[in-house]
């Protein structure tokens, strides 16, 4: 299909289904039909967790699973595993370069980014799905970063509202540097 | 421009039925259709409607059969072991001719068997799982959008035709979030309960009629009726009698078919001309149609027929869809319920038929339907 495909993973608890619905979220009110899986099982407390997302063309219902990543965030080494075979040349890999150590091979390019260390610079290493959120929006662009500004403070307590966005904005900082490069 | 909304399966298939006017529901929850107890728990005191969680799904599908009686659009929701649970029910409601609409959400069995893992395996079960004989209805939608419409038209043909509807869908797409236009609700036109009317001397509760569907009578409209399991003549009482008992039992199959064709629907896309015709339904429908894709843009002519009504199966529009077809192969995640079926349609032509199976609880991928059409074809 010519949509798009992202996969969100990591081990459970680090608030992978939250991003996902929050960028499906921004897709949807485009007007693009969008598809969100997840790990169901009980690893999805403290093991491997994920969350995909496949955006297809409008009106048109297509495969919802993922089948070949466009992007993928890693933010725990447990999770590799789980996208080998899903992992191809245009693939574009963003992890965690304490947390990860062993990527999968065969992407077509690998960003090792300090997305906890800049979580915790924010506020709580809790923030570092938000920050990597961030990273992958302004690396990719598969939508207008400042329209999920909006869409996290909605989806978050009152309380860390403040905090969230800072991770954002690291998130989207750290993309653009790597961009830059 | 329509609005579209992110919507899990699950929910949607309460928005769904709340849409069609559902105002009880009986339930108890089990992995993976818990969400719908938990939506509907939300939902329905918000409409005036009744939500009770059952000790069980005996009690359960008996609560529904209750509420339809007393005139509420009623269902339940379960998974495998429940739906096991709720067969001799879902015959009573067949047999008392009770409209009630139940929501089965596959997942990997015999018994317990694997309650996170998606599987298609009980649509033989939806469709004998009861004792005795009698016609089911199963509906098989293929996405979240279509649980929201599918379970309004369960609604609809459940009340219009008097029957059990069953809705059978599989854990990966009742746990899909999708985005879905909530503006598509079904057309009610037709899909009412026919209720009695006229003289109430004369009336009898299980008259036949045209259309094999008799008047319902509710409490307190002032007709005489009587409910029971026990097979009964028009009259509704308890009848041995060869030929009333014939005539009860041969109804409840001539009912099904004499409306077959406000029951079946089905999707039949590039099997004119075809070479192979996928037979594919629920999620398995939508990875057939990536891979015809796929294989069309091999130069392989592969068309896909979708049942989004299992039961009964559309058997004309089927035969003429494989018209063209030497080779026909139904992928489900099961050890080849579906293909049975195709099989002995198919039996008197000369095309080859073949399953690709999987019960390890995992989906069935768009490669693996184009690897083994391949491999089909190469035989």
């Amino acid at each position: 299909m010519s949509g798009i495909e992202i996969r969100f993973s990591g081990s459970g608890g680090q608030g992978l289904q939250l991003v996902a619905r929050i960028l499906g979220e921004e897709f949807s009110a485009k007007q693009r039909y969008v598809a969100i899986s997840q790990g169901y099982e009980p690893t999805s407390r403290g093991g491997l967790s994920r969350a995909d997302l496949v955006i297809g063309d409008q009106g048109k219902t297509s495969y919802p699973l993922v089948s070949r990543l466009d992007y993928l965030v890693i933010l725990d080494q447990v999770a590799v595993a789980a996208s080998k075979g899903l992992v191809h040349a245009d693939t574009l890999i963003i992890a965690d370069c304490e947390r990860v150590t062993e990527p999968p091979s065969g992407a077509g390019k690998y960003l090792q980014l300090p997305l906890v260390k800049e979580a915790l610079a924010a506020g709580t290493s809790r923030a570092v799905n938000i920050v990597s959120l961030g990273a992958l929006v302004s690396c990719s662009r598969v939508c207008d970063p400042d329209a999920l500004v909006d869409k996290i403070s909605s989806s978050v307590p009152q309380r860390f509202i403040d905090m969230n966005i800072d991770a954002y904005q690291r998130g989207l900082t750290l993309g653009l540097d790597e961009k830059a490069v | 421009m329509s609005k579209l909304t992110n919507l899990q399966g699950n929910r949607a298939c309460v928005l769904g039925a709340i849409e069609a006017g559902c105002r009880f529901f009986a339930g108890y929850p089990i992995t993976p259709s818990s969400e719908i107890a938990e939506n509907m728990a939300k939902e329905l005191p918000a409409v005036a409607g009744t939500f009770v969680q059952m000790e069980d799904e005996l009690a359960s599908m008996a609560a529904v059969i209750g509420a339809s009686v007393g005139g509420a659009r009623a269902m339940t929701a379960t998974s495998g072991p429940g739906f096991s649970l709720m067969q001799e029910n879902i015959g009573y409601a067949a047999m008392t001719e009770t409209p009630c609409v139940i929501i089965n959400v596959m997942r990997g069995g015999p018994s317990t068997g694997m309650p996170t893992r998606p599987s298609q395996a009980d649509i033989m079960q939806a469709r004998w799982g009861t004792h005795g004989d009698y016609s089911a209805i199963l509906l098989t939608p293929w996405s979240v959008g279509e649980i929201y419409t599918e379970t309004q038209r369960a609604f609809g043909l459940s009340e219009a035709l008097r029957v059990p509807v069953v809705v059978a869908f599989d854990e990966s797409i009742a746990h899909l979030v999708e985005s879905v236009d909530l503006a598509s609700a079904v057309s009610k036109k037709g899909m009412i309960r026919k209720k009695a009317v006229g003289d109430n001397k004369s009336f009898a509760p299980y008259a036949v009629t045209d259309d094999c569907i008799p008047p319902m009578a509710l409490p307190g409209d002032g007709f005489r009726t009587h409910t029971t399991g026990l097979t009964h003549g028009e009259d509704g009482f308890p009848t041995q009698e060869p030929l009333a008992a014939e005539r009860a039992v041969g109804r409840l199959l001539e009912k099904i078919r004499v409306n077959q064709s406000r029951i079946e629907r089905y999707e039949s896309s590039h099997c004119a001309g075809a070479d192979i015709v996928i037979v594919a339904y629920g999620i398995t429908a939508r990875a057939a149609c990536l891979a015809q894709e796929q294989l069309q843009a091999a130069g392989i002519q592969c068309g896909v027929f979708r049942p989004q009504t299992l039961w009964p199966f559309p058997e004309l529009a089927f035969r003429k869809s494989i018209e063209s077809a030497g080779h026909v192969l139904v992928p489900e995640m099961n050890a080849g319920q579906l293909l049975v079926e195709i099989q002995r349609l198919a039996a008197a032509s000369d095309k080859s038929v073949a399953g690709l199976n999987r019960i390890d609880g995992e989906n069935i991928s768009p490669s693996m339907i184009v690897e083994r059409v391949e491999a089909f074809l190469d035989e």
